[in-house]
């Protein structure tokens, strides 16, 4: 892993920083930390109907970054930082050079993403024990299915949570190892290894298109996904 | 003791006032046991706890396990139901009656010496600590379920709907306060 300089001059580097996550990255970022802590507080302290919502939110956000991996910057885009096993050893070999995520990093990201993609689908179809509050598919599925499904959509949080507690003590190893990265997380940038490009943004327009498509997939699913649901 | 006495015969009472004035026996039912009450309860406690073995008690708490589990279930039916476009009066039916029959049972679900000291269950400590409260929560649901039933035998569906929804508001109430989170 290249060993960041620190120029020990905050105003410099503040100058040298380039732009390294764009806004949509960072918002999606912190705004599914947030989330995903407050599901779990809502739903331990009887706000199942916020717990829905949340998880509604969550999956608007899903299906944004998902979208803006395709059309986005070009450190938000799938096809910029899923990279094989050999990638990874190289890494791990201490040869990897470059910006956004590293082929680890990279890979955290993609299994943090279908655990909380796998989190929202079964609290879709879930209900709760008493069958006072139900994910907006329900009907898709019988009673003892969308019974399961809560069972399995409780015991996968732990998942999420391991996954959370393993993407934290990376940054904390990052950290030790004197590499920032949650600061670049805050504000977008960072001071680059010579010779890196930074990262080319998006555009703003096509950032409204995704939203305005994840909003509607999700009103859609709100709505019981018509005309699926009986 | 008393308690265990009077909810049955408050949901009799209750029973008993097809139509229009259950209201007001239930409120009668409930001020006869915030009344009587008061002394006894926590020497009822400790009564009851005397008489019932620990077969007993666990037999009450499988009982009452499968009972909730049946009134769940059944409520989860009429939620579908009524989330359809058009449902199934039947199972409409079926249901709200199977729920009003389960909750006259519930009066007798919850003895002392029922609670995580003598088993795996959901029912928390504090059920016995404010028994007074409990009743009252057992009693309206008692009530949802029986005027749940009654508007399900006839035929208008949004009223239906609507004490559909106060059931489910007695269910929560009673157990946002008084459930624990049980794994089974």
């Amino acid at each position: 892993m290249p060993r960041q300089i620190s120029l020990g001059d905050e105003a410099l580097s503040e100058r040298l920083a380039q732009p390294v996550w764009d806004l949509p990255v960072r918002l999606c970022h912190w705004l599914l930390a947030g989330l995903i802590g407050f599901s779990w507080w809502s739903v331990k302290n009887h706000h199942t109907d916020w717990h829905i919502w949340s998880g509604c939110a969550i999956l608007t956000l899903l299906i944004f970054r998902l979208l803006w991996g395709f059309f986005g910057s070009s450190t938000a885009r799938w096809s910029s930082f899923i990279r094989g096993p050999r990638a990874m050893v190289e890494q791990l070999r201490g040869r990897w050079i470059g910006i956004g995520h590293n082929p680890l990093g990279a890979l955290s990201v993609v299994v943090l993403f279908l655990a909380v993609a796998i989190q929202v689908a079964l609290g879709l179809i879930a209900e709760d024990e008493d069958g006072l509050y139900t994910g907006p598919l329900y009907r898709l599925v019988s009673i003892d299915t969308s019974d399961k499904a809560r069972d399995i959509h409780e015991l996968w949080f732990k998942v999420i949570l391991v996954l959370s507690v393993l993407h934290v003590a990376a940054i904390v190893f990052y950290r030790l190892r004197g590499r920032h990265l949650t600061k670049p997380m805050i504000t977008g940038r960072a001071v680059l290894d010579p010779g890196l490009a930074p990262m080319r943004p998006g555009k703003w327009w096509v950032a409204l298109i995704c939203l305005a498509a994840a909003f509607g997939i999700v009103r859609w699913v709100i709505a019981g996904a018509p005309p699926f649901t009986p | 003791m008393r308690i265990a006495f009077l909810v049955p015969l408050a949901s009799l009472v209750l029973l008993a006032g097809c139509g229009g004035p259950e209201t007001s026996q239930a409120n009668n039912a409930q001020a006869n046991i915030s009344n009587e009450a008061r002394p006894a309860d926590s020497a009822a406690a400790s009564n009851l706890e005397a008489r019932l073995s620990l077969g007993d008690a666990k037999k009450v708490m499988h009982v009452r396990h499968e009972g909730m589990e049946a009134i769940g279930k059944s409520f989860k039916m009429l939620r579908r139901e009524f989330d359809s476009a058009s449902p199934s009066m039947p199972t409409v039916r079926a249901s709200a009656s199977q729920i009003a029959r389960l909750s006259k049972r519930a009066s007798a679900w919850f003895p002392a010496g029922t609670g995580p000291e003598t088993g795996k269950t959901g029912a928390k400590p504090e059920i016995w600590q404010n028994q007074r409260d409990f009743a009252a929560k057992l009693l309206a649901f008692q009530k949802a379920a029986f005027v749940m039933n009654a508007a399900a035998s006839g035929q208008d569906v949004s009223a239906m709907k609507a004490r559909y929804a106060d059931l489910g508001g007695a269910c929560k109430a009673c157990h946002d306060k008084y459930r624990s989170e049980m794994k089974h």
